[in-house]
């Protein structure tokens, strides 16, 4: 296996606030990779890191061994990025938007296929205002694999989904893996988690507090399953 | 280019969409020119023009006050708002394409109420410019560009959408009633006209007036080299302040 994202030491404060605070850890070539931690805990602010939207304070974020601030266009013709809370053009058509998307790219994939993939062909003349929750974040992984990508970042995906819609979206996210795409997410539901990553890291304050695969976070902890195993690591009353 | 045009494409789809600029940009100019047609249409204005002679230049105007100062600063709050910037920051492309786009969405609309105004003018109201045609082509121009330069501004400066939108009225609605693009500037008493001359809109309009009227032009030189400085001034401090979130 091969480290295909590279995090160290990787640190950003604002207004004197330390937000990531020397964080470490690396993403292996076909894994789901999982950033847990609670609202505010940094979680998005180290994806702009190594995504370079965000200048470090210090340390480094690497995607295939570049620093995404200087190889700004290599690295984003293969990789694919859902951002948190994301809205579109007012009016815009889903065929239009996977048309817009596919202009930014020099080979995208014929976005037809996307979306049938996504369950979402019906849709393709629907306004994406007019979607739901559902269907409009099945499209934001769509649009966010326009570009064939050998990586897919996806912050905060099922926020805000019910159950149905959120394993709707999973279910599409296993297939995806198969097909062995690296996976990079962000949750802070446990369920979602334990089912899809392969290895996670926790963090906490934007300082990291463990990592490792889903069954040794939790082998490390006295509880049986990860929500109670990550409450305990977060310091927090775990209630039975 | 031709990924760009896809994209403009699109963008102008969806602004043609909307239909907030035909009927601010368009619309509106369009329908002010036949009521000044209609009103006042042939009366004497001044010294041998009439008020569709004075008031042809100004309207044109309209579509640039619009899309200036409504369409760019907006827009662009409106998409980072939405993190669409931020979102090409995440693509091979920079924000500028869609920045570009936009603008270029802008310019067209703007285009589009100039040709609308000039095509009901000259086909059915019988309007026949005295200056030359070119020379006033070139002055809208020069127009478009400063005051866009302003809007682009406003984007730059306003950091939310709630600020942009209080900004576009308190700029918006003065530079369309004072400064001569609607209400014909003859009208206002002598102190207005002196006050309101300080709206950049104004000077553009006074340089389009006088070409288009043909008048010999006192300080054109004066008007053209400061629409020049709004531009270089308004745009060098948007980039500088620029922000994509």
């Amino acid at each position: 296996m091969n480290a295909c994202i590279e995090v160290k030491d990787l640190t950003k404060s604002f207004n004197g606030r330390v937000v990531v605070d020397g964080i470490t850890f690396h993403v292996e070539e076909g894994e789901v990779f999982g950033l847990l931690g609670h609202n505010g805990a940094g979680k998005s602010t180290t994806i702009d890191l190594l995504l370079g939207l965000k200048k470090p304070d210090c340390g480094t974020g690497t995607i295939f061994g570049l620093d995404p601030r200087t190889n700004r266009k290599a690295i984003f013709e293969r990789v694919g990025v859902q951002l948190q809370s994301s809205n579109y053009q007012n009016n815009i058509r889903v065929d239009e938007l996977c048309k817009e998307m596919s202009a930014l790219y020099k080979k995208p994939e014929d976005y037809h296929r996307l979306l049938q993939f996504f369950s979402l062909e019906k849709f393709e003349k629907s306004q994406v205002n007019k979607l739901s929750g559902g269907e409009r974040q099945r499209l934001s992984v769509a649009l966010a694999l326009i570009n064939k990508p050998e990586i897919v970042f996806l912050d905060e995906l099922t926020t805000g989904l019910d159950t149905a819609a959120r394993r709707e979206v999973w279910r599409h996210l296993k297939e995806l893996k198969k097909k062995g795409t690296t996976i990079f997410l962000t949750t802070h539901y446990m369920e979602e988690a334990e089912s899809l990553c392969d290895r996670i890291v926790l963090i906490k304050d934007g300082s990291k507090v463990t990592e490792g695969t889903v069954k040794n976070v939790i082998e490390n902890s006295p509880y049986e399953n990860l929500e109670e195993a990550y409450l305990w690591y977060m310091g927090e009353e775990v209630t039975q | 280019m031709k990924r760009f045009l896809k994209l403009y494409m699109i963008e102008q789809k969806l602004a043609l969409r909307s239909s907030d600029m035909l009927t601010f940009g368009v619309a509106m100019p369009v329908g002010v020119l036949i009521l000044i047609n209609m009103i006042a249409g042939s009366k004497q204005a001044g010294a041998g023009f009439t008020y569709l002679d004075s008031s042809f230049a100004s309207l044109i105007a309209v579509g640039i006050c619009a899309s200036a100062f409504m369409g760019i600063p907006l827009t662009i709050a409106d998409y980072r708002d939405k993190k669409i910037l931020k979102h090409f920051f995440t693509t091979p492309c920079s924000p500028m394409w869609i920045l570009g786009s936009d603008m270029l969405c802008c310019g067209v609309t703007a285009l589009l109420s100039a040709v609308s105004v000039a095509f009901v003018s000259v086909v059915f109201l019988g309007y026949k410019m005295q200056g030359n045609v070119l020379a006033f082509m070139g002055s809208w121009l020069l127009t478009l560009v400063s005051m866009f330069s302003i809007g682009l501004l406003m984007a730059s400066l306003c950091r939310t959408v709630k600020s942009v939108n209080a900004v576009t009225t308190l700029v918006y609605f003065p530079m369309l009633f004072l400064s001569g693009a609607t209400i014909p500037y003859e009208l206002f008493p002598s102190g207005l006209q002196k006050a309101t001359g300080v709206l950049p809109l104004t000077q553009g309009i006074k340089l389009m007036k006088a070409v288009s009227m043909g008048a010999e032009i006192e300080n054109v030189w004066k008007i053209v080299m400061l629409l020049v400085g709004i531009t270089l001034i308004c745009t060098v401090v948007s980039v500088k302040t620029f922000r994509w979130e």
